[in-house]
């Protein structure tokens, strides 16, 4: 799949799951993902300044009836912490996260944040899949969703540059 | 002005807005003068504001009002340039400006050293943002923006007088059932949906 192909089964993945607002903060390799979801109609896209507020913007969302996703950096996932903590975790409150691993084994840049990704995850109790082949998104999403509803916790996809259709981090040795 | 006077005045205008409180003893007060399962008390420090934002995207028919501290705003100034980019006609963003961080020792805010956060929200495209600058002010400013005003940002200097109140009733978890399920009654709709266990069929 190219990337936009890729963005198209993710946005498909979303949509089927149920998703209708999407908070999201660029990262280059999400291009294509932010494009298409700005591009739905049938999604409410929120552009976040600071990946935080995409977590209280969720949940108040969720609190009033939609279903949420916030898609974001790794990176942005270490900022969104204690909004993660004090408002998703104490209230009992669902969310899918799909983040994309900068820093995922193999990648040159953001290899420290990349390491630390896993054990923050780990850490709060986050359950959490890497999703490597855009082929597998839609239904990951899916079952992510349910597991998200079900445990009334956030749930985690990892996303890596293949599974949004670009080259593989490792293949500028 | 005395913020709870502020809160009196709100609770005679509020009708079936739903209402989020900022973190502190604001949030007691406002639960004393006006016990509602539509009010959501918010715990993490500067989330408020995006909490309301994220209700007003969700529910664009009903009034949404973000009772907000100055200490709070200024942790998360970024959602004031997110408010004014949604645009969300049924928000009302009320801070009271007490220029301390009152809930966490009384130590001053950036406020009390000349921030202006009426400005700093006229500045990220909120554009009706204004001072009320006494109890009547602040009424005639909320009263026109629960009446359908759109979008619009009130900010209240107040004093650090507490008004001795209860405890907050309930926790969290209580907290986030009892509004989802006022929002079901209220809205007619059904937000805890009953699926059938897959693992069971």
């Amino acid at each position: 799949m190219d990337p936009i192909e890729a963005a198209k089964t993710i946005v498909t993945g979303l949509k089927s799951a149920g998703i209708n607002l999407v908070a999201t903060l660029p990262d280059i390799n999400l291009s294509d993902l932010l494009s298409e979801v700005e591009a739905d109609r049938e999604l409410i896209h929120v552009p976040l300044c600071r990946e935080e507020e995409g977590i209280g913007i969720c949940a108040g969302a969720y609190l009033v009836g939609k279903k949420c996703a916030a898609i974001m950096q790794n990176g942005g996932f270490f900022n969104s912490n204690n909004a993660i903590v004090s408002t998703l975790l104490q209230y009992q409150i669902p969310l899918l996260l799909l983040i994309y691993y900068a820093g995922d084994i193999g990648d040159r840049t953001f290899s420290t944040t990349g390491s630390m990704t896993e054990p923050v995850l780990q850490a709060l109790g986050i359950r959490y899949y890497i999703m490597r082949d855009p082929g597998d998104a839609v239904e990951l999403i899916k079952r992510a969703q349910v597991s998200t509803e079900d445990a009334k916790r956030p749930v985690a996809l990892l996303v890596t540059k293949e599974a949004l259709g670009r080259r593989a981090a490792v293949a500028s040795l | 002005m005395k913020r709870y006077d502020c809160l009196k005045a709100l609770a005679a205008l509020v009708g079936d807005a739903l209402v989020v409180s900022s973190a502190g003893a604001m949030t007691l007060e406002w639960y004393a003068l006006h016990p509602s399962d539509g009010h959501l008390r918010v715990r993490t420090l500067g989330l408020c504001s995006s909490i309301a934002l994220g209700m007003a995207l969700g529910l664009p028919r009903r009034k949404i009002i973000a009772l907000d501290g100055d200490g709070s705003l200024l942790m998360n100034l970024s959602s004031l340039a997110t408010i004014a980019r949604m645009q969300p006609t049924n928000l009302t963003h009320i801070v009271f400006d007490n220029e301390v961080y009152e809930a966490s020792g009384g130590k001053k805010t950036a406020t009390g050293a000349g921030t202006d956060l009426v400005g700093m929200a006229r500045a990220a495209g909120v554009r009706n943002s204004r001072w009320a600058n006494s109890i009547e002010e602040f009424t005639v400013a909320v009263s026109s923006a629960i009446k359908g005003g759109g979008l619009c940002f009130i900010g209240a200097k107040v004093t650090t007088e507490r008004t001795q109140v209860a405890p907050f009733p309930i926790d969290e978890v209580e907290n986030k059932y009892r509004f989802i399920r006022h929002i079901e009654k209220t809205e007619q709709i059904e937000i805890f949906k009953s699926n059938l266990p897959a693992s069971y069929v």
